[in-house]
């Protein structure tokens, strides 16, 4: 093996189940993650001569979503995805005008999770916060780290994270998953 | 920004602790107060909750996989392996650039990949992307000793090897397992799309599409069925034969 080589996968392979988290989730119509995952290493290592060091973690992730937002251009295929207002819509709402008597999610127990159920959830939220979600519950990126990441501030991905939980509790409660008691 | 989406910042702030002191404990007291910004601190905690648990750790084979693909495109001319082509995304400097050392890269390559699968140095012609990623993955089976064959017990049973590796090589996927037979190992891959022949390669008569081939010390033997079966070992091309008709292939 080449130094070069060699000092690639030392610098990227401990990261192998940080890129596999996000693989699982950015990839769509029927991608494989294991060949996202492949796929990501690959185009790292051909840019490997251009990498000045600094957060491999983040370079690895920015690759990964890119490389998943390229292939499923290639597919031509939309991701599929629920508008916000079409998925609360159809949800039990918190109603500020005091309207219609929603069952409360938190009180959904939190044992026995189906962790199935909850992929699929995960799903069903809209683009922008399934990503902060899995970025940063799934994968352990910080809120710094993803905003740079998704190239916008901060507080909007925090807002995003906190508005795609809150969303993944409702369907999950909708659902009929029990994740817990209160 | 209206009232509500500024709210929803400053809750968002306050539970990830990026509000200031004093704005911290004025959502504090705001919470004994507020059953719905209470109910939505719940659901926030609920929410991460179920998300943490989809945590799972990459699958075993997946760091051999990557190593594998890695090492293969090492050796490879600096085109796109995979799905989705870099080239068809690189910018057009980035192109430009590649264009016009390619001539003198693909010379110096081919020649590294000719040395690095044929030990013998003996220079049989192109070796298709496929083909030449599984052979990579063969050298690492060690050769017979010297003037030996591989004995290979007629009761001897198949014993695969390690865990199957998934590469794409040449924008073919390809699964590769190592099986053990006796004294002999033999890498066998497998693919939905045909390997491609080698120009040196011989086609063999009455086996349908199948053809034998050399490259350097390995034998390769190729059967096309419903899937395309590749048998990569360190053996002569006529044990070859013999030692795939034991394997257990597609």
């Amino acid at each position: 093996m080449g130094a070069d080589h060699r000092a690639f996968l030392d610098a990227t392979l401990p990261y192998l189940d940080v890129v596999y988290q996000i693989a699982r989730h950015a990839a769509r119509d029927g991608q494989d993650p294991e060949d996202l995952v492949q796929e990501t290493y690959l185009r790292a290592y051909a840019g490997f001569g251009t990498y000045r060091g600094g957060n491999a973690r983040a370079w690895l992730a920015a690759i990964c979503l890119n490389v998943a937002r390229s292939e499923a251009r290639r597919r031509r295929r939309r991701p599929w995805e629920v508008p916000a207002w079409a998925l609360l819509d159809a949800l039990p709402s918190i109603r500020a005008d005091g309207g219609e008597a929603v069952p409360d999610v938190a009180d959904v127990v939190l044992a026995d999770l189906d962790a199935a159920a909850v992929f699929q959830g995960l799903a069903r939220l809209p683009e922008p916060q399934r990503l902060c979600i899995v970025l940063m519950d799934v994968a352990g990126y910080t809120a710094r780290e993803t905003a740079e990441l998704l190239r916008c501030p901060r507080g909007t991905v925090l807002a995003r994270v906190h508005r795609g939980r809150r969303k993944l509790a409702q369907v999950l409660a909708e659902a009929g998953v029990s994740y817990g008691r209160p | 920004m209206d009232g509500r989406d500024r709210d929803h910042r400053l809750l968002a702030g306050f539970l990830a602790g990026t509000l200031g002191h004093a704005e911290a404990r004025r959502w504090d007291e705001h919470l004994l107060e507020c059953e719905q910004c209470w109910r939505a601190v719940r659901e926030d905690r609920a929410g991460r909750q179920a998300a943490g648990l989809l945590r799972q750790p990459a699958p075993l084979g997946l760091a051999d996989r990557v190593v594998f693909a890695v090492e293969v495109a090492r050796t490879e001319v600096p085109r796109h392996v995979g799905p989705g082509s870099q080239a068809r995304t690189a910018r057009p400097g980035a192109r430009l650039r590649w264009l016009a050392g390619a001539g003198a890269l693909a010379a110096g390559l081919a020649a590294a990949l000719v040395v690095v699968l044929l030990p013998g140095g003996r220079v049989t012609g192109s070796v298709p992307a496929a083909v030449a990623a599984v052979a990579r993955y063969a050298r690492a089976i060690p050769p017979p000793a010297r003037g030996q064959s591989p004995r290979i017990p007629r009761q001897a049973v198949p014993v695969q090897v390690g865990h199957p590796v998934t590469v794409i090589a040449g924008g073919q996927r390809i699964v590769v397992r190592t099986w053990r037979l006796g004294g002999a190992e033999a890498v066998v891959a497998e693919s939905v799309r045909p390997f491609p022949m080698p120009a040196h390669a011989q086609a063999v008569s009455g086996a349908g599409m199948a053809w034998l081939s050399r490259l350097g010390t390995l034998g390769l033997y190729c059967h096309n069925g419903p899937t395309s079966v590749l048998v990569a070992a360190p053996v002569p091309a006529a044990e070859l034969a013999l030692l795939a008709a034991r394997l257990p292939l597609a």
